[in-house]
């Protein structure tokens, strides 16, 4: 009998710096059972990327989204995600290496969270903790329940 | 209680991970630049600079330095919008 495993929750994080890409990959990788991290170097790529979705592939269920990036940055990517009605109440966050108050304010109004970037490695799993604690309650039961199980 | 700015002595005088604690919380980036291999992270703080230099990005810290002058601004002069430091703000 072949048994097949819920599929993963996908996550997509749009960054145009290699390093924090790499950085925030490599510290997704504890959470490889549940999650699957897609990266895209910019908002353009990630809504191209979401336009193509198939409905057999899973759907999004956290947008990361750096606030300055080319072509279209952080705060009109999440813009325009909120236009899309399948996105609208997707979870997303903001994030960045300033604190700006005013960059929390934005997120806040368009229903996302803001989340500073880590200065070192001791708060970067932190921070990643920081992030997933935006998914969705069913998102992050299903992360606890597998790593109950003894898989994650 | 009233928050107050830091000054840059007040700042100097904390121990490192406060320091690391009131950046991560307050800094507002300026510039990322290479140094051979390590990399530096420059933030505005209050009314100071703090550049940070790292032996691996966002990982180890080998130090960090700090000034009040506007000339530790030259290395990153081509990352600064000119609208982004007019409105007192630059963000990555």
């Amino acid at each position: 009998m072949t048994q097949s495993l819920p599929p993963k929750s996908l996550v997509l994080y749009a960054d145009d710096d290699p390093e924090d890409i790499e950085l925030i990959s490599e510290a997704f990788l504890s959470y490889s059972q549940n999650i699957e991290l897609m990266t895209f170097p910019d908002g353009v790529e990630l809504l191209n990327f979401i336009e193509s979705i198939d409905p057999f592939h899973a759907s999004p269920c956290l947008f990361i989204l750096d606030i300055n990036m080319p072509r279209l940055n952080g705060k009109e990517t999440l813009q325009r995600l909120r236009t899309i009605e399948s996105f609208i109440d997707v979870p997303a966050v903001l994030f960045s290496t300033s604190s700006l108050p005013a960059d929390a304010v934005f997120a806040q109004s368009f229903n996302a969270g803001f989340v500073t970037k880590p200065l070192h490695t001791n708060q970067v799993y932190v921070i990643v903790d920081q992030i997933i604690e935006h998914c969705s309650e069913d998102v992050k039961k299903n992360i606890r329940g597998r790593r109950n199980n003894g898989n994650g | 209680m009233t928050k107050r700015a830091l000054s840059l002595t007040e700042f100097i005088d904390l121990p490192q991970d406060v320091q690391f604690d009131v950046l991560h919380k307050h800094g507002v980036y300026v510039g990322k630049r290479k140094i051979d291999e390590k990399t530096a992270v420059l933030f505005q703080l209050h009314g100071f600079y703090v550049e940070v230099f790292y032996k691996q990005y966002r990982k180890l810290i080998e130090s960090i330095s700090t000034s009040a002058s506007t000339e530790i601004l030259l290395p990153y002069l081509d990352q600064i919008s000119i609208k982004g430091f007019n409105e007192g703000k630059k963000e990555k």
